[in-house]
């Protein structure tokens, strides 16, 4: 699985509300009850790093 | 139904005459992913709603809604029908099932993980090529909590009801929030190490019970299925039949599509960002959680700008989202600049949420 940061298309900003599932092209919001982000923070304790959001 | 075919002996203050069932969408009506089309999951996916596979291995068996198109139990019109699609010899740390999440808050009542913990019914209708014994389990969340069961399955290609009566655990942690409160599990062929001695709680992860039959054993088998209720109580009731609008609304709380066909409105915000446009999607329900906003797999965005012709979409974006709203964003290169308040929209249905459990 790869996941990539976002970054707001108006503000340019990087959003610190969701993360971007590349495979699927998924947005999932930082909410403990989301399934997919449970498997994200998973993904992350396995020592894994998103890819920066695109330019 | 006749409400004379409910006994009052099987009711209770708390397992009423409507509702009775925790199990959403057991009449296997509600296919928003696939719409009655065949699927092969490669891992674990949803495929008829609420209803997921549990699987080891990639691209076992196939499901379709009605798959094989034989005639339904009397009372029914849609069945769950699963067909192996090779010969595959189970390893002893491997599974398949297919199996629904019952969330926290729709089984509280039961009491389950404590002294006094209600005992449950499941009831369904099977069909199946093979013949003999077939298994399942119910699993708390953490799979640290195993019932398996057994039923047996006496002629092949024949509608069975069956019916299992399941004390009530009174050990364990049991969620009755927002999560997973019951795993419900119906084998299709699961190691030895994931199978258990049917009908008694073990502090183990089983998904079936020991000896069972492997669907995904035979080439070609079939295991078809509909009517399932869990309910409270050991008897088991008629199957509660609930409205079409009411059973999609339950499952809407899980998944829903945003079904755009020549609606609604994304629309230029300011001047600032003249070809953005941007929709807030209001989900059907509150959903179980905030929710994973995705472009449906296979699927090309395109946009019409109300009699001028099609706009050409470059990218799109969720924006933020919560239980109640999903913010999408087109960006179009074609029109390039638009006025603040222009509106163009999707023709067709490119967007889902899931707060799937």
């Amino acid at each position: 699985m790869t996941y990539q940061y976002l970054k707001d298309p108006y503000t340019k900003q990087n959003r610190i509300d969701a993360i971007y599932r590349v495979e699927d092209r998924a947005t999932i919001p930082l909410d403990p009850a989301n399934t997919d982000y449970q498997v994200y923070l998973k993904w992350l304790e396995e020592g894994n790093t998103p890819e920066p959001a695109d330019e | 139904m006749p409400l004379t075919q409910i006994k009052t002996s099987n009711l209770d203050s708390t397992n009423g005459l409507f509702f009775r069932n925790r199990i959403i969408n057991g009449a296997m009506m509600i296919d928003q992913r696939n719409a009655g089309a065949s699927v092969t999951p490669s891992s674990d996916a949803y495929t008829l709603d609420r209803w997921t596979t549990w699987t080891y291995a990639a691209s076992k068996f196939s499901v379709q809604q009605n798959a094989g198109s034989v005639t339904p139990p009397t009372g029914f019109v849609n069945y769950l029908g699963i067909t192996s699609t090779s010969a595959y010899s189970v390893p002893t740390g491997e599974g398949f099932a297919m199996m629904q999440k019952i969330e926290g808050y729709n089984m509280a009542d039961l009491g389950w993980g404590a002294v006094g913990a209600s005992s449950v019914t499941l009831s369904f209708w099977v069909r199946s090529s093979l013949t003999g014994t077939f298994g399942g389990a119910l699993n708390n969340s953490a799979q640290t909590r195993s019932y398996p069961f057994s039923y047996a399955i006496n002629s092949a290609n024949t509608w069975e009801y069956k019916t299992v009566t399941i004390a009530g655990d009174t050990t364990g942690t049991w969620l009755t929030t927002n999560g997973a409160g019951i795993l419900l599990k119906f084998g299709l062929g699961v190691g030895a190490t994931l199978s258990g001695t049917a009908g008694t709680w073990a502090g183990a992860n089983y998904a079936s019970a020991t000896g069972a039959t492997s669907v995904v054993g035979t080439n070609g088998a079939t295991f078809y299925i509909t009517g399932v209720q869990l309910e409270k109580g050991t008897a088991a009731t008629p199957f509660e039949y609930r409205p079409y609008g009411t059973e999609l609304y339950l499952c809407q709380r899980y998944y829903t599509q945003l079904v755009g066909n020549y609606s609604p409105d994304f629309s230029v915000p300011n001047a600032s960002y003249v070809n953005y446009w941007t929709h807030c999607w209001q989900f059907p329900q509150a959903m179980r959680s905030s929710p994973t906003v995705s472009q449906i797999s296979g699927t090309t965005i395109t946009m019409d700008q109300y009699g001028i012709g099609p706009a050409t979409v470059s990218s799109n974006q969720v924006g933020s989202v919560n239980q109640y709203y999903g913010r999408i964003t087109v960006v179009t290169s074609s029109p390039s600049s638009a006025d603040p308040g222009s509106a163009i929209s999707p023709t067709g249905t490119f967007w889902q949420a899931s707060a799937e459990l």
